[in-house]
């Protein structure tokens, strides 16, 4: 894998994110919860009230479910950084350019900080992994991303090149070409 | 030639044995001055102070969206010792008017840049941040105040300051020193004859000691040699040194240096040293930013740090303060009318009687055992590292008060065991693995037994969530798998048999898996444990983060194994983080004194667990909130907040536990007496309740993680495990089980009955079997709660 592909898929991910015209994970900033951390998967532990907060599309036909859980996986809108993750992300990659790589980590830091369950996060920190040579650690945060990215095809993508990379960089070649397929695959639906 | 020839020759002996004597004592004399020179010189101009560590918590961030009210964000200013007032026309001040809040934040040296003085509007839509803007109107999307200073790593008995530069000086301040301590300082080679006869003549009239003679130079060495005793030797020698001082160095040089040096009070084990760190001592803001009754405050102190202590005795101090700023006035330094009014002021010292405001000595203990993996001792203590801790100041301030709330509570409850109980709280942020709270025993600002590191108690049944993973890794496993809850008997290596109970003593007969962990079943659980073997079991105990598996003995099941809060909350973390293993981290990074960043733990994390069995785990720890023994605190969570855990009760019911956990916060409490007593409480009654008052009164999330693909939700019978419909009795539970897994169908309900149907078959489904004694009042007596 050329490192050009790398930063483009990288770039084009964030550049994706910045550009969205969705509002990051819409919650109200009146909600309880933090704005920061928008719901994700949905726990329903009351049957009648079941209602995603993670899909656009309505997870269930009707008001009353026949089949309790639909079997196919509703898509989800592909990740984006809220305003405060992406200047520290632009601050961090600045960082990365000058080669202050303990600032750049600072900088996502904070980042994870404010919004721990954003895989685009994850993603960026493993980039600097990489850039530290601390490979292992880049492909942990490349599947810690996937994790976090369930039906969000092009964030999965994106996870799976930098574990790609991750193990092209210890010589893995036969998982690192497994991992690219997975990138490629995700990365063209 | 007569003359001489009469000059006796022991004339002339002596007078050579004078010279002798002269010169030696000459010799001697210069002797002694060139060791006091050097003495003195080198502990000026050296290394002149040995600066410990000085730890900041977390900073504040400020962001658009962040869940902050301008109330609370004025509190935390407050705080960091900024000042309400009009215009806010310099750092460390800041108005709030109404949901907007205007700060001039002070300058900043964090580990990747200096964050230089300047001004920043904040507006607030209610309880969140609705945009910052800088100086010029621009908008600011992200933002971090200066952070609260904690503590400093000091050597026991050790001194601690905070060196300040003249810059970081009030200019008020070496004035008023020399007004009340040294009037001639300017002028005098380092000692003040006349002021010496002056003091002694005031004193022996006074019968008392009301004026020392001692310039500000003596005193400085005095302080650089502690040699309290009050022999004229001492004093002869101090003089001397003063002497060379004075020849040797700048009169602002040595201001500078008494500025930095002086004893100005006592902190527990530490001396606080110097103007720099007195100010944050008893006023909890920067030097440069007191007023002028709090800078006289300071110059009474320097006379008496004890007999002045301004918390043990105000009115002593307050008085002393008064005649400093009469003096002040006499000598012109300030007007008469300014003084008058400071007069009027109160001391204005932070409270906390008898202790620095934000002192969080269990924390600091866990940082400074950090460092240690990483530091010599001696850099730590004196060369003057900034450390930059995880520590959330506010979160720790809700963690002291909810434990030590429901301690209080405990006392006044009338049961005898829980009264006088000790406790311990750590919190942790699951997806960066950040120790943000940690309250080590039942007063929290007391520097001793720290519970959450040092203390190892059986875990009862917090180990039970180990077995079900353990479980659901074997693949032979879900969480409608019936397994028997009936007496066991098991064979010890040591020829014992051993027979366990559940708590109501009673047995249950077949119950799934569900079931089993919610209510804490310990005949299910072992038989579950045993089939799956003690191995797998230990194994789980290490992929969570132990360093070390516990011995395999078929009582790790119920919970035998000794383990600190640390380790428990390491291990929930892990379930809280999908899997994903992040040591805990309380140092986030370390700077030299120059600024140069050295070295710190990173953020690391390790897939340490299948994900899939992990979510099912977790899903199984939410219906503890629901269905099992944490239900009585479902009503004292806000509506709606999804929390998952597991209580823990250790045998004779001497340890309470609760370990749990939100979306954004991991929480682990523990409960129980020093001397192992029992304490008449179960992990519901007691560490339960402590848990709930935290996770109520923090700003956190729901836990709510991403459903692994592999997985998919089905509703089964939480007594059968029969596969269901929701609509058909109340004891339907939602769970996540491998696609494809085949689940026995209810025959009278089954998963396709729909609402209406299920409506017509409602009088047959009263007879569902009813939970038994999940109902555990949040007050009741363990005797009347019938599970851990």
């Amino acid at each position: 894998m050329l490192p050009l592909s790398r930063t483009f898929v990288a770039v084009a991910v964030l550049a994706a994110a910045g550009c969205s015209l969705q509002p990051f994970r819409s919650q109200p900033p009146t909600s309880t919860r933090p704005a920061s951390q928008g719901g994700s998967g949905p726990v329903i532990t009351e049957p009648p009230t079941v209602t995603s907060t993670m899909s656009p599309e309505p997870v269930i036909q009707g008001p009353a479910p026949s089949i309790p859980v639909p079997r196919e996986r509703p898509k989800v809108a592909p990740a984006t950084l809220s305003p405060a993750s992406k200047a520290l992300v632009t601050q961090a990659q600045t960082q990365r350019k000058k080669g202050d790589l303990p600032g750049a980590a600072g900088s996502l830091d904070r980042a994870l900080r404010i919004e721990p369950n954003n895989p685009l996060l994850w993603i960026e920190m493993g980039r600097l992994r990489m850039d530290q040579r601390n490979y292992a650690q880049a492909e942990s945060m490349g599947r810690k991303a996937l994790s976090m990215a369930v039906g969000d095809n092009r964030t999965q993508s994106a996870a799976w090149q930098l574990i790609a990379d991750s193990l092209q960089a210890r010589g893995k070649n036969p998982q690192a070409q497994e991992a690219l397929e997975k990138a490629r695959e995700l990365g063209t639906q | 030639m007569a003359r001489r020839k009469r000059k006796p020759k022991s004339r002339q002996k002596l007078q050579r044995g004078f010279a002798i004597i002269a010169l030696l004592a000459l010799v001697a004399a210069i002797v002694l001055v060139a060791v006091l020179d050097r003495r003195v010189t080198q502990q000026f101009e050296g290394r002149r102070w040995t600066l410990p560590a000085r730890v900041y918590a977390q900073p504040l961030e400020l962001y658009a969206g962040q869940n902050l009210s301008s109330a609370r964000f004025a509190q935390e200013l407050e705080r960091l010792g900024y000042i309400a007032r009009t215009p806010v026309d310099r750092p460390g001040t800041f108005r709030r008017k109404g949901d907007s809040v205007d700060v001039y934040v002070r300058e900043f040296r964090f580990s990747d840049e200096t964050q230089p003085a300047q001004k920043l509007h904040v507006g607030f839509d209610g309880e969140a941040i609705a945009a910052l803007a800088g100086a010029g109107g621009a908008d600011v999307p992200v933002f971090r105040l200066d952070p609260l200073l904690i503590g400093s790593i000091f050597p026991i008995h050790g001194e601690d300051r905070i060196i300040v530069s003249p810059a970081e000086v009030p200019p008020l301040l070496p004035e008023a020193l020399k007004a009340v301590e040294d009037r001639k300082f300017e002028s005098h080679h380092g000692v003040n004859p006349l002021a010496i006869l002056r003091a002694l003549f005031v004193n022996v009239r006074a019968g008392q000691v009301e004026q020392g003679g001692s310039t500000l130079t003596q005193q400085l060495v005095k302080s650089y040699f502690l040699d309290s005793r009050r022999t004229l030797r001492r004093k002869g020698e101090e003089a001397i040194m003063a002497f060379i001082l004075e020849s040797r160095f700048e009169k602002a040089d040595i201001m500078n240096a008494y500025i930095n040096e002086i004893y100005l009070g006592q902190d527990g084990r530490r001396a606080v040293h110097g103007f720099g760190l007195a100010s944050q001592f008893y006023f909890g803001k920067p030097l440069a930013e007191l007023n002028l009754p709090e800078v006289a405050l300071m110059v009474a102190i320097v006379r008496g740090p004890s007999y002045y202590d301004p918390r043990r005795h105000a009115e002593r101090a307050l008085e002393r303060r008064n005649l400093v700023l009469k003096v002040l006035a006499e000598q012109g330094v300030v007007k008469p009318e300014e003084a008058e009014r400071a007069m009027k002021a109160p001391l204005g010292i932070t409270d906390n009687a008898g202790r620095s405001a934000n002192y969080f000595p269990a924390f600091l203990d866990l940082v400074r055992r950090r460092l240690r993996e990483d530091y010599q001792e001696q850099a730590l203590t004196e060369t003057g590292l900034t450390v930059f801790s995880t520590l959330d100041p506010l979160l720790q301030e809700k963690a002291e008060i909810a434990l030590s709330d429901e301690l209080a509570r405990q006392d006044k409850s009338g049961r005898k065991a829980a009264q006088g109980l000790e406790g311990a709280m750590v919190v942790t942020t699951p997806q960066t693995g950040e120790v943000v709270a940690m309250v080590g025993g039942r007063r929290a600002s007391f520097d001793g037994f720290n519970r959450a590191l040092d203390m190892k108690r059986p875990i009862g049944s917090l180990a039970k969530p180990m077995v079900y993973l353990a479980a659901l890794q074997s693949g032979r496993y879900t969480p409608a798998s019936v397994v028997m809850d009936e007496p066991i008997e098991y064979k010890l290596e040591s020829g014992d048999v051993w027979k366990p109970n559940n708590y109501d003593k009673k047995v249950h007969g077949p119950v799934t898996l569900v079931r089993g962990l919610t209510q804490s079943y310990n005949l299910a659980t072992v038989n579950l444990g045993l089939d799956v073997g003690l191995g797998p079991v230990a194994k789980t105990y290490v992929q969570l983060g132990l360093d070390e598996a516990p011995p395999k003995y078929a009582s790790i099941l119920l919970g035998t194994a000794q383990l600190n809060p640390v380790e428990v909350a390491q291990m929930y973390n892990t379930l809280a983080n999908g899997g994903f293993r992040s040591p805990l981290r309380a140092v986030r990074a370390v700077i030299d004194e120059q600024g140069k960043a050295l070295k710190a733990p990173e953020l690391e994390v390790t897939e340490a667990a299948p994900a899939e069995a992990v979510y099912t785990l977790n899903r199984m720890l939410i219906e503890v909130f629901e269905r099992g023994t944490a239900r009585p605190a479902k009503k004292a969570l806000p509506p709606g907040l999804v929390v998952a855990g597991k209580t823990g009760t250790s045998n004779d019911y001497r340890d309470s536990w609760f370990a749990g956990f939100s979306g954004g916060h991991v929480i682990v409490v523990w409960m129980g007496h020093d001397d192992n007593a029992t304490t008449g409480l179960t992990g519901t009654t007691g560490a339960l309740q402590a848990w709930t008052r935290l996770m109520a009164s923090i700003s956190t999330t729901s836990f709510d993680p991403l459903m692994p693909e592999a997985v998919e939700d089905r509703w089964i019978e939480f007594y059968s495990g029969q596969e269901t419909s929701p609509y058909c009795s109340g004891s339907a539970v939602r769970m996540p089980f491998e696609v494809g897994t085949v689940l026995n169908p209810n025959p009278a309900c089954p998963p396709s009955t729909t609402v209406e149907e299920a409506a017509l078959m409602q009088p047959l489904l009263q007879d569902a079997p009813n939970e038994e004694g999940v109902t555990v009042p949040a007050d009741a007596a363990p005797q009347t709660s019938n599970r851990p």
